[in-house]
């Protein structure tokens, strides 16, 4: 019985460590006009898909990935859609008339580049990448 | 024949042009993006030809598309879209402006559309010509007809939308409109009406309307509704019951399409299903036949379908729909009706294109008023109860 119930604290401190890890992978960063620090998940969630565009009574917009372990950490933690089928969402609502494009970057250093250079810009990184120039949200 | 296989020819040329022809640049400071997209199919039938083509044969269908959108201040953006298709005798390259408007948003909750827009109505109205975003080579035709696409597609009017978090019971986004219908005059109604010896001259037409999404705190879940009074008249002659041609019109008095919907996504699965209901009362003058009395009937169509993603390329999935007729009418479901199971593969080759294999078994061919798949003017041997379809669909998006 002792054996068992090691097995499950086990278990649950082993399911523990890597969700939690796997949501420190990536870091959610905006530009230094975004008058938030931290973000609800269903806020990113609206951002991200286009539903949100204000925060803390500012525009913000959304800038994405086109691949790479922090877009595909950022979209299972978050946004709950693979990469395919978050592209054809932006696609379906930029030609059905209802958005833009949102501004999709090669790598983490152009990310961090362009949100620190425009208005309202929010974007994601892994954890560990530079975030010179941004401010880095805590996701509630 | 040669017609079909000079406009593949061009589809196909055209198709690394519009790989290059996405492109981005400024205006004033402002980002303006050019996005467009094309894709070539053939369609091949064991007996009975489909939606005007001649595909028992073997017949190919094309169709493109250009965008051009704007923002020119973080709250209101522009944007415009050319689409144009040749599919049997629908459409045959005749350009339409698809949707151009003007849409400024003053809050999430809150933002005003007007021009030519593309109608909020059920799943899959708004992006049913988005071949590329769908998992199928071709959408349930029960529900999104291609021959009768333009009835519900886009309206010229005033559309106010918004997006509204619930907190705890999750969010709801809505859309409000009301404007005036197109006159398609190369759609499947004026085709088959025509073909019957009642060729329509006009057609207006109006529609307002509500279309309801929740997405309640259900990770991959969205239900939703929609529900549009609309308005038709028809001028069309009557060639077959006099001696001579004479004019007549047909005038709704009481018309509506509703629908129900939801999608639910989890892991590599994801299911949609739609019901739609299209209730029509009319008033007909056709001096020939001294009818002036009321004429209604109602449809009524449905789907479900289960995608599943096999591999970050492919995916497999499998609907079922029905059509049915008039309801009222003929009550008994043996007669006026389409029943379509269908299988597909798809497969997204990159980021930019798609390849499409599909294989359909349909039981019913409907009924030759309703100007829905089968039409009697190109199955002049008559119509056989079941169809088998082959389709291959390849697709290109930037």
């Amino acid at each position: 019985m002792k054996c068992l119930k090691c097995s499950f604290t086990l278990a649950a401190a082993g399911f523990l460590m890597v969700t939690s890890a796997r949501a420190g992978d990536v870091k959610v960063v905006a530009n230094n006009s975004v008058a938030v620090s931290s973000i609800s998940a269903d806020d990113l969630i609206g951002v991200f898909l286009m539903t949100k565009s204000s925060l803390g009574g500012g525009h913000v917009e959304p800038v994405v990935e086109q691949g790479g372990p922090a877009h595909e950490g950022f979209l299972k933690d978050y946004i709950h859609k693979t990469a395919q089928a978050l592209q054809n969402y932006y696609r379906s609502q930029l030609l059905a008339g209802n958005a833009s494009m949102p501004k999709i970057l090669a790598s983490d250093a152009e990310v961090v580049e362009y949100v620190a250079k425009t208005k309202g810009a929010i974007g994601y990184v892994a954890a560990g990448a530079s975030a010179a120039g941004v401010k880095t949200l805590e996701v509630k | 024949m040669q017609a079909k296989t000079l406009s593949l020819a061009v589809a196909l040329s055209m198709a690394p042009g519009l790989l290059r022809a996405q492109f981005e640049f400024k205006l004033d400071d402002r980002d303006v993006q050019i996005h467009s997209f094309a894709s070539e199919g053939f369609a091949l039938t064991n007996q009975n030809n489909y939606l005007t083509m001649n595909t028992t044969s073997g017949a190919f269908f094309t169709d493109f598309g250009f965008n051009v959108t704007s923002n020119v201040t973080d709250k209101l953006r522009v944007g415009a879209q050319v689409y144009d298709r040749d599919i049997g005798h629908l459409q045959e390259w005749h350009p339409d402006l698809d949707w151009a408007a003007v849409d400024y948003r003053l809050a999430d909750w809150f933002g005003i559309r007007a021009g030519k827009v593309k109608t909020a109505l059920g799943l899959y109205n708004q992006t049913q010509d988005q071949e590329f975003v769908q998992t199928w080579a071709l959408m349930p035709q029960a529900v999104y007809p291609l021959d009768l696409r333009s009835r519900t597609l886009t309206h010229t009017g005033l559309d106010i939308y918004g997006h509204v978090g619930l907190h705890r019971a999750g969010s709801f986004g809505y859309t409000v409109y009301a404007g005036t219908r197109p006159n398609d005059t190369r759609d499947g109604l004026y085709y088959g009406w025509a073909s019957m010896g009642y060729p329509n001259n006009a057609f207006t037409g109006k529609m307002a309307g509500v279309d309801l999404r929740w997405t309640p705190p259900v990770t991959g879940l969205m239900l939703g509704g929609s529900y549009a009074p609309i308005n038709d008249k028809y001028h069309f002659t009557d060639m077959v019951n006099g001696p001579v041609p004479v004019a007549g019109t047909l005038n709704s008095t009481t018309m509506w399409i509703a629908s129900a919907y939801g999608e639910y996504s989890k892991g590599k699965w994801r299911f949609d299903a739609e019901y739609r209901r299209d209730y029509s009362k009319y008033s007909q003058v056709d001096p020939d036949p001294g009818q002036t009395e009321p004429w209604w009937y109602s449809d009524k169509g449905w789907f479900a379908s289960a995608v599943y993603q096999l591999s970050r390329q492919i995916e497999i999935g499998a609907y079922h729909s029905r059509y049915y007729f008039d309801v009222h009418s003929f009550p008994d479901p043996s007669t006026h009706y389409i029943r379509d199971s269908v299988v597909t593969m798809h497969w997204s080759v990159n980021r930019f294109t798609s390849v499409k294999v599909e294989g359909h078994f349909m039981d019913g061919t409907g009924d030759p008023w309703a100007s829905h798949s089968f039409y009697d003017a190109d199955n002049s041997q008559g119509l056989k109860p079941t169809t088998n379809m082959l389709v291959l669909r390849v697709g290109y998006s930037l």
